[in-house]
């Protein structure tokens, strides 16, 4: 049952108090979203969520157990696809199975085995500098998946993609999450991709940062990119547009 | 397609054109002018050779040279090994701790005030004649250049490499050897080349002062019986030593970090 649970998380970060007790919630299998103004420690909350920063106040629970300045439990994505230049595709996915202990040979193996699901099939061998953006960004996807299958931390994943090669990165992002359905926190800075992907979402304040408006996205996710036209949508949109002062 | 692959064929043919027609045709042009002063002129061979003179004194000293040439090369090649261990050791314990990069950084730093010709005597005062002194002027020419393009080189990884290796649980000697030595490469074998063309400077330097063979000695002994040609010879025979070892390290570098070459397109 993987479920994470902040609470009260402050930190000050170069003398300024950057969240100022944020609490927030994704239960098993929920896609919650964070949505903030730039600069408002998004990232940073990430960075305490994943153990690689400790919190000044406040404690991380997952699975209900006290992670609180942990790392290893979850995997964590960022906007940077951070592939190794100097390895190819398939090594560089199978980095956390070989970072486990696991043999490379048998780790590219395992690796490979899910190229396909994730749109890289018959590109094992090339170089990052060789694919394009979005599959860079699924390549990063993978090697998150690959280090801990049930939670991910996805910090503005396809920020730096064009608009229409974002769009069907979302609608590949809902077909592998409905194959796999894991526990995902997803930070973003665009609100319709929040509406779209997230059955819950988190609105940020700026700093110091609390979350200012918490909503659930009643309507399902549409098939295939496909325009939402429930009623709602409009109504749920202003309202974060609202909390956002947008 | 086609017109495409023609246009980049063609732009291909005229960049090798500019890359290696231009300066050959400069050097030439030099030459020429060089041969033409000397000869309208008449300056005596003792003052100064034209070129032709130079290449046919190397013709004529060719096994001599060969000789002065690789006692030269084996101090370079031994030296620049023992800088690129030394500086890969110094560079690791600076990088990974921090009293050693505070305390070694300035050092490092200062040591390049000191003029290597100033101290090159003294190693030869310690060691006599032989290699020894000759290989020490190498490594200290080498290891500079070598340092601190690599320090700089691990200093420059981006930080979320490291944040997320270390969110996937790399220790540190991981974090050094799968990522940051792999993305310092580049910038290692930039400093690499540099110091493969000082390194012959530096084993001729030390030979200056005195050796039992080498290309400096033999450029001294030349130089005292004015005999100017051979020196001009003994240049031209660095000057191929150090274009050779510049251009096995640019092959080394392409055997090493292949994929580099891929980023740079
Ligand atoms: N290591 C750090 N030291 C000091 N200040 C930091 C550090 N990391 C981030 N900050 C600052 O904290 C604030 C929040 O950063 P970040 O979490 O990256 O914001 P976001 O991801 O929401 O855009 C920013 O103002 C940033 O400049
Ligand atoms: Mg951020």
């Amino acid at each position: 049952m993987p479920e994470i649970v902040v609470e009260g998380v402050s930190k000050t970060l170069g003398g300024m108090l950057t969240l100022g007790g944020v609490n927030l919630k994704a239960g098993d299998r929920d896609f919650a979203g964070i949505l903030g103004p730039s600069g408002c420690g998004k990232s940073t909350l990430f960075n305490i969520i994943s153990g690689l920063m400790r919190p000044d106040q406040g404690r991380v629970y997952i699975d209900g157990l006290d992670v609180t300045g942990r790392t290893g439990r979850v995997s964590y994505m960022r906007q940077k696809d951070l592939l190794l230049p100097s390895l190819n595709i398939v090594e560089n996915v199978s980095i956390p199975l070989a970072l486990k202990g696991m043999p490379k040979k048998r780790a590219c193996a395992q690796a490979a085995a899910h190229f396909k699901q994730f749109g890289l099939d018959g590109f094992e061998k090339y170089y990052p500098s060789q694919l394009s953006g979005g599959m860079r960004q699924r390549a990063a996807m993978l090697r998150t998946y690959l280090f801990s299958s049930d939670i991910l931390l996805l910090d503005e994943p396809f920020a730096s993609l064009d608009a229409i090669t974002k769009r069907k990165m979302q609608a590949w992002l809902i077909e592998v999450f409905n194959a796999i359905s894991p526990t995902v926190m997803y930070i973003t800075h665009d609100v319709d991709e929040a509406l779209y992907l997230c059955d819950r979402i988190y609105v940020l304040s700026a700093c110091p940062t609390v979350v200012k408006l918490e909503i659930t996205v009643p309507f399902c996710r549409p098939p295939h990119g496909r325009t939402i036209v429930d009623r709602e949508y409009g109504v749920i949109r202003d309202k974060v547009m609202e909390a956002l002062e947008i | 397609m086609i017109s495409r692959a023609v246009v980049s064929v063609s732009m291909k043919r005229s960049r090798i054109t500019a890359d290696i027609f231009i300066p050959l045709g400069f050097i030439i042009l030099l030459l020429v002018g060089w041969e033409y002063i000397v000869k309208l002129r008449s300056i005596p061979d003792w003052i100064l050779p034209g070129p032709v003179q130079v290449v046919r004194t190397f013709v004529d000293n060719a096994p001599l040279i060969a000789k002065h040439a690789q006692s030269t090369m084996i101090e370079c090649l031994a030296g620049f090994a023992l800088a690129i261990l030394f500086s890969f050791i110094v560079v690791f314990l600076m990088d990974e701790i921090s009293l050693f990069r505070k305390a070694l950084y300035p050092l490092i730093i200062a040591s390049q005030t000191i003029p290597i010709v100033s101290v090159a005597p003294l190693f030869i005062i310690w060691f006599g004649y032989g290699m020894l002194p000759k290989i020490i002027v190498v490594v200290l020419v080498c290891f500079f250049p070598i340092a601190i393009s690599l320090l700089s080189g691990l200093a420059a990884v981006d930080n979320d490499y490291l944040e997320l290796f270390r969110s996937m649980q790399a220790g540190r000697i991981k974090i050094f050897r799968m990522v940051k030595l792999p993305l310092a490469m580049p910038a290692f074998f930039s400093g690499l080349r540099i110091s493969a063309a000082y390194s012959v400077m530096g084993a001729v330097i030390g030979e200056w002062l005195g050796a039992k063979q080498g290309l400096g000695i033999y450029m001294t002994l030349s130089q005292r019986s004015f005999q100017v040609d051979r020196v001009f010879a003994a240049i031209l025979a660095v000057t191929v030593l150090s274009a050779a070892l510049f251009l096995l390290v640019s092959l080394i570098e392409r055997v090493v970090i292949p994929w580099n070459r891929l980023n740079e397109k």
